[in-house]
């Protein structure tokens, strides 16, 4: 190897790591605003955070996670908040970084999350958020409530029974319900699955509709509409990206949907049993200062869950002519 | 922890996610470097590999046939693109996007219409996992992931020595002087591009078990990652490998290159919503290197050339 090119090969690993140095400053800096109480090296505590991707929802129970931490334990966590930005790949990159800093525990925000930190490591605490079903998410034949071992964590299943039972409450004259979901997303094929067999036992026929991205979003919706008198969305990342390309199908062909979560009521249901990711968050947290603090056995401790509120969305109730029933309160604008 | 420590721990699990990445960028490196194509499949091929090889180890199938089929379902979807290339006359980049796009719902029946299929180490006997890599035992995934790396680079350097490889490198260097030969260069890519898609495939297999679940949108990028292996072998080994099997281990380092200056800018407290941008700096900055060389030197000459009329 000529020294020309020794030259330029340190050249270009200088270039790259200046380059990344002056981008993570600006990410301490945002880190730091995100959890003002994290102090540099005298946090007795080190907590890794791996989160699948940038989303609302995601992004509210980890929020939720750290202000439920720095409350339990003020000044003594320090959070590495880490987004996979949508690649499970990156998820086992972060994971991987987490393990070997030894972190006290790992909260993984999400499926691709879980499972990726599950196959890293069987003795730091992992505990799970935003999933749906861990039996699922992990296989795990017949998922007892608790993971044991090193995982637990909070699951942000609304209970699917009542969401089928609301479909009928609201609309009973419906013979005919859309199941539209996206088919990259885990989640939500349990969810319309379950919901689907509570809505069959009612005599109730459905139908999947999945689209598989934003691109085909409008289209499927389309032909959900044209299919049925109600739709029903789970809590459904992608769905809840593009609740405005739904509404502007669903609106002008009068079909009202049942939606799983607030953030995609809010935007193109009607109704919703709803839960708060940034509660799902405060709920994780809790569990992770007992764990930390060694109070609770996380191989003991069961997936918890958060209470669900009835709401329902005014404006579209209005512009589709629908009453509201009573015991539901209206989402907030 | 100091930095220093930490990313020393760090950098088995690197490492491990290079190799494996590797094989997917020597194949990448079939289609891009020997063939002359630019073959798309590979976002697409990466998930049916990892797909395949869950979903058949999860039904109660050995970990090496399921590897196995999983290899022959990548060189199926290679298959699918040259057939679309070659008898359809779609453009190449085409064909590999069309090919993509239906795997995509391929995968999906595949992993029985879930998105994330979870093989948990715990429950099934698996080849490698995230878990022991950084462990001193036979359970560690490194040694096996060489041992893997090494097999096929070996294999590729027997057949590409072959009268067929040799064929298969004649209709990538010079189409037409290769048709003159006799050789059917028709035939010959979809045999590179099978090829190329059931390392690919491989490499999804592989990856599927070590991060303990096949994922729908695992390949989605992957050419970027593979194509960014390539080009940083390139540059740093380029000139001192230039033994065929040589340029192959090239691109395998090239890939744990990529993912151990991954770690670093992790470890370094990066914000993680710049991920992708860094990743595409690092690849444009490894792009640019051989054109500012060749740039320099041309200057250097120039001026040398002028200095020396001046003296005359």
């Amino acid at each position: 190897m000529n020294t020309k090119r020794i030259v330029s090969l340190v050249a270009s690993l200088a270039l790259v790591l200046s380059l990344s140095l002056g981008l993570s400053g600006c990410g301490d800096k945002a880190a730091q605003d995100d959890s003002q109480d994290s102090t540099d090296g005298s946090a007795k505590y080190v907590v890794g955070i791996c989160q699948l991707v940038q989303h609302e929802a995601l992004d509210a129970a980890t929020q939720g996670f750290i202000d439920a931490l720095n409350e339990a334990l003020p000044g003594q966590v320090e959070f590495q908040n880490k987004n996979a930005s949508g690649d499970s790949a990156n998820c086992s990159t972060i994971v991987n970084g987490f393990v070997s800093d030894g972190v006290d525990l790992i909260m993984a925000n999400a499926t691709g999350a879980l499972t990726a930190a599950a196959a890293a490591t069987s003795d730091i605490p992992i505990l799970g958020t935003s999933i749906t079903a861990y039996g699922v998410a992990l296989d795990i034949d017949n998922f007892s409530g608790t993971v044991g071992g090193n995982i637990s964590g909070t699951s942000d299943l609304a209970d699917l029974g009542k969401q089928a039972d609301m479909i009928s409450e609201w609309f009973p004259e419906a013979k005919k319900v859309a199941l539209l979901f996206c088919s990259g997303e885990p989640n939500s094929r349990y969810q319309i699955e379950e919901v689907a067999k509570c809505l069959s036992d009612k005599g109730i026929e459905t139908k999947e509709f999945a689209f598989t991205d934003t691109n085909d979003v409008a289209s499927v919706t389309q032909s959900a509409a044209d299919y049925a008198d109600v739709v029903y969305i789970p809590t459904d990342n992608i769905a809840a990206s593009n609740t405005e390309a739904i509404s502007n199908v669903l609106v002008p062909a009068g079909v009202p949907a049942i939606c799983g979560e607030e953030g995609i009521c809010k935007g193109c249901g009607v109704a919703t049993l709803s839960i708060s990711y940034y509660d799902l968050g405060v709920t994780t947290g809790k569990m992770a200062a007992k764990i930390l603090t060694g109070e609770a056995d996380i191989s003991e401790m069961p997936i918890e869950f958060t209470e669900a509120t009835p709401k329902y969305n005014a404006s579209m109730c209005e512009t589709l002519g629908i009453e509201p029933l009573e015991g539901y309160t209206a989402i907030e604008e | 922890m100091s930095f220093l420590s930490s990313l020393m721990n760090a950098l088995p699990g690197a490492a491990a996610q290079g190799l494996a990445w590797g094989i997917m960028a020597i194949g990448v490196y079939i289609t891009f470097r020997i063939l002359d194509v630019a073959d798309l499949t590979v976002d697409g091929s990466l998930a049916t590999g990892g797909a395949v090889c869950v979903m058949l180890i999860r039904a109660g199938l050995s970990p090496w046939l399921a590897l196995l089929c999983a290899v022959l379902a990548g060189m199926l979807a290679g298959f699918v693109t040259g057939l679309f290339h070659t008898r359809c006359g779609i453009p190449a980049i085409l064909a590999g996007i069309l090919t993509q796009l239906a795997l995509y719902s391929v995968n999906l029946r595949i992993m029985g219409s879930k998105a994330n299929q979870a093989l948990s180490v715990d429950k099934y006997p698996l080849l490698l996992s995230q878990r022991y890599v950084r462990e001193l035992s036979l359970k560690n995934p490194l040694p096996l992931l060489l041992l893997f790396t090494v097999a096929v680079i070996a294999l590729l350097y027997w057949f590409f020595g072959t009268e067929k490889g040799s064929s298969l490198r004649a209709t990538g260097a010079n189409p037409n002087m290769a048709r003159a030969q006799g050789i059917n260069t028709n035939s010959n890519i979809v045999l590179g591009l099978m090829l190329s898609n059931g390392l690919v495939a491989l490499s999804g297999a592989l990856l599927a078990q070590y991060q303990g679940s096949s994922d729908i949108n695992m390949g989605r990028g992957a050419i970027v990652i593979g194509l960014a292996a390539v080009i940083i072998g390139e540059v740093i080994f380029g000139k001192v490998f230039m033994n065929f099997g040589l340029k192959l281990l090239a691109v395998s380092i090239g890939a744990i290159i990529y993912y151990i200056v991954l770690q670093i800018v992790l470890q370094l407290g990066l914000n993680t919503n710049d991920l992708k941008l860094i990743t595409a700096l690092i690849v444009a900055v490894f792009l640019a290197i051989p054109y500012w060389k060749s740039r320099m030197f041309r200057h250097t000459a120039q001026s040398k050339q002028k200095g020396g009329s001046q003296n005359a």
